[in-house]
């Protein structure tokens, strides 16, 4: 049974999502008790692995799809944490868009797809060889488009085409370097490094390149981030999860993954394209914070914080120092906590008080203390303020950067402290101190909405809270790191 | 999973007040959440009493949490949790105002900080606690709403945020200079590793920013006029300490020595001068804070035995600042001339003690500093007791002018109380630590020589302070640099203007829109999902 349970938890998802596309549209309670039901199932598979991975198990599935063509899956520490943060917030987003669409038209397209997205998401982190990875990457692609256009409005058609427009030619790129990479190394397993000695180091550098924009797409890596500001025409629970785990989570595990078990930290090292690629993750720190600035729209700012704050990830796996690393895997897991606290609230603001631009928060906070506390939770953690998930992150990826011989970092950590405080404390300020404007309404009395941002605003604090506790996502971080899965 | 090892009670001083602090959310208690106030320094303030000097871990929490005690710890632990005491008592007029659960929370939020700081042992507690104290004083400042006191805020914030900034860079390299979180290891880091300078610089701007240091003193002149009194008085009488304690746990013994005491002197004299410029009775009193603050910041500079006793010093003005600024709430509540003329006397009293009048609190801290000074640098500081008598004669006079209360105030004489208690504090508290801190014999300061070195600097103001009472000063708004350097425009926390988010990402708008067509794509939702991750599997198996 052991041998199965990657597929197990790969099925929790996909069969959920493809039963629901035929689930007619006026069976809510179905469509909301597989939605529910796979989610509830995966997280306590999750759990139960967790328990067993963390005393040293792993488990791998073979399945052969055609002669040479074999889809690895496999769940070892590493695969865990992406998994475990994605099977979380995919129960607290089920819930949260289930009260937030009600009986709106279209739910088992939704729902559908919405399943699909994480069952790409699970694949991606369960792969075991690269190709496996590619094939999840694209479905993955593929499966969110319906979910950005889902409102079927001109901005959502728009942001939908756009996000297509940037995701084919990148994914050209990610496949052109497979081809390319495994025409010389055969199939690439990422329990066993490739022997790369065959190729020239100049072919290893564009090989390194094209795979850095076919996954950095998805991570919003400038330049390829325009599609990520768009793509918040989504609604809440999509946004919410696209923000938080789905796509810029699987394209900065994608770029962990291609540096650590593809090339491997020494012969990044060697090659010297570590350090262009830290350099771009900064100037992305720094871009997405200084675009969030000038952004009126709640989501959008969200949004350029997201493309920000994702470069964290990208920017701890580039320096490939012990701490680095470990700082960027924990922020997997705490800005998936933080910016989904954000963006549920977001969505709540929107649903219930009818408020997009950041002028309509004024005085929403008493009128709405829960989502507003959430949300001020949020942002604080995003600008790394302590006791929350945030100044972990920040205080491991600093000395991650000293470790690595890369005192620059610190400057680029201390705007990015001071830039997300400029576009945030405004916020806050508007929700508590400012009188509220004359046509505001807006209660909060949908439990099922403010239910998941509170869990994972309690998330984000207890992340921060307990970080030295075996509970955390740091230590987890910490036990990958030092387990050597992270070559 | 241990939750804890060694004494319980340093950790439970400090989660007693954020317990308190969670308890203010409830509705129940959100009316008279002021009441609780003087209970949260309880624990610490027994901790400092009674508490052993072992070391507590509580290995789970935050990055691992490790608090202990030693002797500047226990002074500075001591006074802190008294003042906050005195101060709460101080604060219970505010009972029933608009917005005290938001201040009792908040207060005790600042508390909780202001007493991690003198108790963490590690680094990563210590700016958890620095954090703590700074961001949620915030809240304390801009309490009365008024537009003074949200523009006040508004200077604080973005002053402390980088002071944050300044903080955590700094002891990020500390941390990887020494290997560890150790706050002693870390400081013998700095003195020795390569990146000790920028570390110590960056430190000395975000300490100096709490401490006062001049030029990152422009906030405090605005926020402690702004804030209600029982918070000016924690603000001013502890709150600036943590700054001060951070320059002594950090800085190795010497470390920008002269930038150091050159910038406390600028400090000490300048801010006094400035402060006779001021028509608000707090914010003269900001600036002898800023003035003696730069003193202590002096001490630091000049490491040895002035640096050892630093705590010392900052035990009389913590007491005696905390009690002239509760005189500030006193008198702005007196009703009768007789009140008044108590509280300008007790005011003055305390006054005299800060300019160190032979036998008060402060001419005991002064003589207690002074020898482990070079020769120059003790007599600047006899020098800034000058100064330091004008501003405060500037201050009774100030506090004299304020007008009448007309609103009927009750239990004007229970007001009395927690000043005079830190007043007598003041003046006790250095009597009581004397021997033990400077291993000088109680009867030093009654010796002749003592007794002269403290009365002339407060004999030669005198006589100037009555010529000054007699002219008129020019008055300008607090704030000083911050309307010296025109450019600096005031950080608006408003909200950026509408502007329209053009270039950038639009890039692919240009490109040609023929890829309409796909949505054509999704007319059989069902069949085509269903059928996609078929699609996706069997695309690849064709590919290779």
């Amino acid at each position: 049974v052991t041998a199965l349970l990657p597929v197990l938890v790969l099925l929790t998802s996909l069969l959920p999502a493809v039963i629901t596309f035929f689930v007619r549209q006026e069976s809510h309670r179905l469509r909301n008790a597989l939605s529910l039901g796979g989610a509830v199932l995966k997280v306590a598979l999750i759990v139960a692995m967790l328990f067993a991975v963390a005393r040293g198990a792993s488990y791998e599935t073979e399945i052969p799809l055609a002669p040479g063509l074999i889809l690895l899956l496999r769940i070892d520490a590493l695969a865990l944490l992406f998994v475990s943060l994605s099977a979380v917030l995919w129960l607290l987003t089920t819930i949260y868009a289930i009260a937030y669409f009600g009986t709106k038209p279209e739910l088992s397209r939704f729902f559908g797809f919405f399943s699909l997205c994480v069952a790409a998401t699970t694949g991606i982190a369960l792969s075991g060889s690269l190709i496996s990875f590619f094939i999840f990457f694209e479905l993955l692609t593929l499966s969110t488009w319906p979910l950005v256009a889902h409102k079927q409005d001109e901005p959502s058609l728009r942001a939908a085409r756009r996000y297509l427009l940037y995701a084919l030619p990148c994914s050209a790129a990610l496949l052109w370097a497979i081809v390319w990479l495994e025409s010389s190394t055969g199939p690439v397993l990422f329990t066993e490094p490739p022997d790369l000695s065959g190729i020239d180091p100049m072919s290893l550098k564009a090989i390194f390149a094209l795979f850095i924009v076919g996954v950095g797409m998805k991570a919003a890596i400038v330049p390829l981030h325009g599609w990520l500001p768009a793509a918040m025409a989504a609604p809440a629970p999509v946004s919410a999860l696209l923000h938080a785990v789905a796509v810029v989570k699987a394209g900065a595990f994608g770029v962990i993954r291609v540096i650590y078990d593809v090339f491997g930290v020494e012969r990044v090292a060697e090659l010297g394209v570590g350090t262009p690629l830290a350099a771009l993750a900064s100037a992305t720190i720094i871009w997405g914070s200084v675009r969030a600035l000038r952004q009126d729209g709640i989501k959008k700012r969200l949004a350029y914080s997201t493309v920000s704050q994702v470069s964290y990830i990208v920017l701890g796996a580039a320096l490939a120092s012990p701490f680095g690393i470990i700082g960027g895997l924990a922020h997997l897991v705490h800005q998936g906590l933080m910016k989904i606290t954000l963006f549920f609230c977001a969505g709540i603001y929107d649903e219930r008080a009818g408020v997009r631009t950041i002028d309509g928060l004024n005085g929403l906070g008493p009128r709405m203390p829960w989502t507003s506390t959430c949300f001020s939770l949020g942002a604080l953690g995003m600008i790394g303020l302590p006791p929350l998930a945030g100044f972990v992150s920040k205080i491991y990826l600093g000395l991650g950067g000293l470790q690595a011989n890369a005192p620059w970092v610190l400057p680029v950590l201390g705007a990015s402290t001071l830039l997300n405080a400029a576009y945030f404390l405004p916020l806050l300020y508007r929700l508590w101190f400012l009188e509220p404007r004359s046509d505001a309404r807006g209660n909060e009395n949908a439990p099922a909405l403010v239910g998941p941002a509170v869990i994972a605003a309690l998330g984000a604090l207890g992340a921060g809270m307990l970080a030295a506790s075996p509970v955390s996502p740091l230590d987890w971080a910490r036990l990958i790191a030092e387990r050597g899965e992270m070559r | 999973m241990t939750l804890w090892t060694g004494p319980l009670l340093p950790l439970v001083a400090l989660v007693w007040p954020l317990l308190l602090a969670a308890l203010t959310v409830l509705p129940p208690l959100q009316g008279r959440a002021v009441r609780l106030l003087p209970f949260a320094p309880l624990p610490a303030l027994w901790l400092a009493v009674t508490g052993a000097e072992d070391v507590t871990t509580a290995p789970d929490l935050l990055l691992g949490v490790t608090l202990g005690l030693d002797g500047a710890r226990r002074l500075l632990l001591g006074m802190t949790a008294a003042l906050w005491l005195l101060a709460g008592l101080a604060a219970q007029p505010m009972s029933g105002r608009p917005h005290t659960a938001i201040f009792a929370g908040f207060w005790y939020l600042t508390l909780a900080g202001n007493l991690g700081i003198f108790l963490a042992l590690d680094v990563v507690t210590f700016y958890v606690a620095f954090a703590a104290v700074s961001l949620a004083a915030w809240f304390l400042i801009v309490h009365d709403r008024t537009k003074q006191a949200l523009r006040a805020g508004r200077v604080y914030i973005v002053i402390a945020i980088s002071g944050e900034v300044f903080l955590l860079l700094g002891l990020l390299l500390g941390a990887a200079a020494a290997g560890g979180v150790d706050i002693a290891a870390v400081r013998a880091a700095l003195g020795t590793s390569g990146a000790g300078p920028v570390a110590i610089a960056l430190l000395v701007a975000g300490f100096g920013i709490k401490a006062g240091l001049v030029p990152l003193h422009v906030w405090l002149p605005l926020a402690h006029p702004a804030a209600p009194v029982p918070a000016s008085a924690v603000l001013s009488g502890a709150i600036v300490k943590a700054g001060l304690f951070g320059l002594i746990l950090f800085l190795p013994d010497g470390a920008y020595g002269a930038l150091l005491m050159g910038l406390g002197l600028t400090g000490a004299f300048g801010a006094a001068l400035w402060g006779l410029t001021q028509t608000n009775p707090k914010a003269v009193l900001a600036y002898s804070t800023v003035s003696q603050m730069g003193l202590m910041v002096m001490f630091v500079g000049a490491g040895g035995a002035a640096r050892e006793l630093t705590p010392f010093y900052a035990l009389h003005h913590g007491f005696a600042k905390g009690a002239l600024f509760l005189l500030v709430g006193v008198m702005l509540a007196a009703r009768t001339s007789r009140q008044r003329m108590l509280c300008l006397a007790l005011a003055g009293v305390v006054a005299a003690s800060v300019a160190g009048l032979p036998l008060s609190g402060g001419a005991l801290a002064k003589a207690a500093v002074k020898p482990g000074l070079p020769d120059a640098a003790a007599l600047l500081v006899s020098l800034s007791s000058i100064f330091t008598s004008l501003v405060l004669v500037w201050f009774l006079r100030r506090l004299w002018l304020l007008p009448v209360s007309d609103t009927p105030s009750t239990q004007t004489p229970a007001r009395f109380i927690p000043s005079v208690l830190a007043a007598i504090f003041a003046f006790a508290g250095p009597w009581l630590f004397w021997a033990g801190w400077t291993g000088r014999d109680t009867f030093y300061p009654f010796a002749a020589t003592s007794i002269f070195d403290a009365l002339w600097p407060v004999a030669i103001a005198l006589p100037v302070a009555l010529i000054l009472l007699r002219q008129r000063l020019p008055e300008y708004p607090p704030g000083d640099l911050l309307f010296l350097m025109p450019s600096w425009r005031l950080p608006k926390v408003e909200a950026p203007r509408q502007t329209p988010c053009a270039g950038g990402d639009r890039l692919v708008d240009l490109l040609p829109q023929a890829i309409a067509k796909a949505d054509r794509f999704l007319i059989r939702w069902s069949i085509s999902g269903a059928l996609l991750p078929i699609l996706v599997f069997g695309f690849l198996v064709l590919l290779m």
